[in-house]
């Protein structure tokens, strides 16, 4: 793993995600792709395990700097379920595109809500539509996600079409 | 000697990571959020870039619509403000004639602020902005965009500050709506939009009508519009009751900067 390229990106995708990507945004829910997740799943699939943990956690935390809300639960959520997803990768193959949509959806899904829940017992508050924007982030990251593997290898220098070994 | 090499095992690493993120969800919030102002201050730069970027790509998909209408609703909103101070203005010369008024920001500092991040979504609304403790910002101060109010300052470090936005499902503000003799509460809602609180159906209102934030001693020494009605229905609980959603006066999201009303500067900055 390149570290310092893998720093540079998570830092890069975390300013887009907190600006840029504003302009994808769609409905009034305002339901923008989680460039985040994506790169957890990325990792956890091209990656071993021992990496996917470091990432996770670490793209974990950096979604907490860039969140408006308590530090933590993203950290636990993103650190827990990468460490689930590697492991999972490591026994079943994921290499075409509607799979990794897929797990991009069910990773976004999970991460999302486990973290919507960590929140709500750390700071009080009630939402409303909560889980329908949970479920749109999922769903427009796991349509775009897979496009990113691509420009995401290419700057790692992972080459996609070999599963590193575990 | 041979030296022997430490190795992490994956589980323990995992654990430690783990540990890692629960004593930083345990911390109290005052000490982490001062991590999200330091990278917010380090990578300020890209940051604002990356936002302005993605505003104007906005102001373009809608040209006709946003410049015209964002000055038609600052002078909108100043006129309703002008109004508010000025029927505020009529009830005290009714109640103490004699006596000198002053208006209501007389003396009040305007600090401008540029918008660096903005979090607007039904989980969160928030901005930061680059203005802190230095400049003599101090909690629960009030924050105005386009000549309204939009939210109060809820977190601080030395040179920023996080703005809790009206919108925010954690803000709440006695509110008062025009023709209405009586003080409600306003609580945000998430996406771009707050609710009325127990407001009784023996109440008129309107689509259209403005709502004032009540005065707060210190903070804010006159109404300020705040935001105008956006519908309203009966509540589904209680017949008797009012669901009145209301939208922010201004294009919170398309904001580059905005002013903190500083009461009483003079204490401020002792």
């Amino acid at each position: 793993m390149r570290w310092l390229r893998f720093a540079a990106l998570i830092i890069i995708t975390a300013i887009i995600q907190e600006g840029l990507i504003n302009i994808l945004a769609i409905t009034k829910l305002n339901i923008k792709p989680d460039l985040l997740i994506i790169l957890l799943v990325f990792f956890a699939i091209y990656s071993s395990t021992y990496e996917a943990i470091i990432t996770s956690f670490a793209i974990g935390f950096l979604a907490d700097l860039i969140g408006h809300s308590a530090m933590g639960p993203h950290m636990l959520s993103f650190g827990i379920l990468g460490t689930l997803l590697a492991h999972l990768v490591g026994v079943i193959t994921v290499r075409k595109m509607p799979y990794q949509a897929l797990l991009i959806f069910i990773t976004a899904s999970l991460t999302n809500i486990s973290t919507h829940l960590l929140n709500a017992l750390k700071i009080q508050q009630h939402t409303q539509n909560a889980y329908t924007v949970i479920f749109g982030i999922a769903l427009y990251s796991a349509i775009l996600g897979p496009f990113l593997f691509l420009p995401f290898a290419w700057w790692m220098r992972i080459k996609t079409q070999q599963l590193s070994k575990r | 000697m041979a030296r022997k090499r430490f190795k992490l095992t994956r589980g323990i690493l995992f654990i430690w990571l783990f540990l890692a993120g629960l004593i930083l969800f345990l911390s109290p919030q005052k000490i982490t959020n001062k991590c999200q102002f330091v990278f917010t201050r380090i990578f300020q730069l890209p940051l604002k870039i990356s936002r302005s970027i993605s505003l104007s790509a906005q102001t373009n998909r809608n040209d006709s619509d946003v410049i015209s209408r964002r000055k038609f609703i600052k002078l909108q909103n100043h006129l309703a403000n002008l109004q508010a101070q000025l029927t505020q203005t009529e009830e005290k010369i009714d109640q103490v004639t004699g006596m000198k008024n002053r208006s209501g920001l007389e003396g009040a500092k305007i600090l401008l602020a540029d918008v660096i991040t903005a979090s607007l979504n039904s989980l969160h609304c928030e901005i930061i902005i680059n203005r802190g403790q230095t400049d003599g910002l101090s909690t629960d101060m009030f924050v105005l965009g386009d000549n309204s109010i939009i939210g109060t300052i809820s977190q601080l470090s030395e040179r920023t500050a996080k703005v809790k936005l009206l919108t925010d499902p954690a803000f709440k503000l006695p509110i008062k709506v025009n023709g209405l003799k009586t003080n409600k509460i306003l609580q945000g809602a998430g996406n771009n939009t707050a609710k009325i609180k127990l407001l009784q159906t023996k109440y008129k209102i309107n689509v259209g009508d403005y709502v004032y934030a009540c005065k707060k001693p210190g903070y804010l020494d006159q109404p300020m519009t705040i935001g105008k009605i956006k519908k309203y229905t009966r509540n589904e609980e209680s017949s008797l009751l009012w669901d009145v959603t209301v939208e922010p006066a201004c294009n919170i999201q398309n904001l580059n900067s905005v002013a903190v009303i500083i009461m009483n500067p003079q204490i401020q900055a002792r």
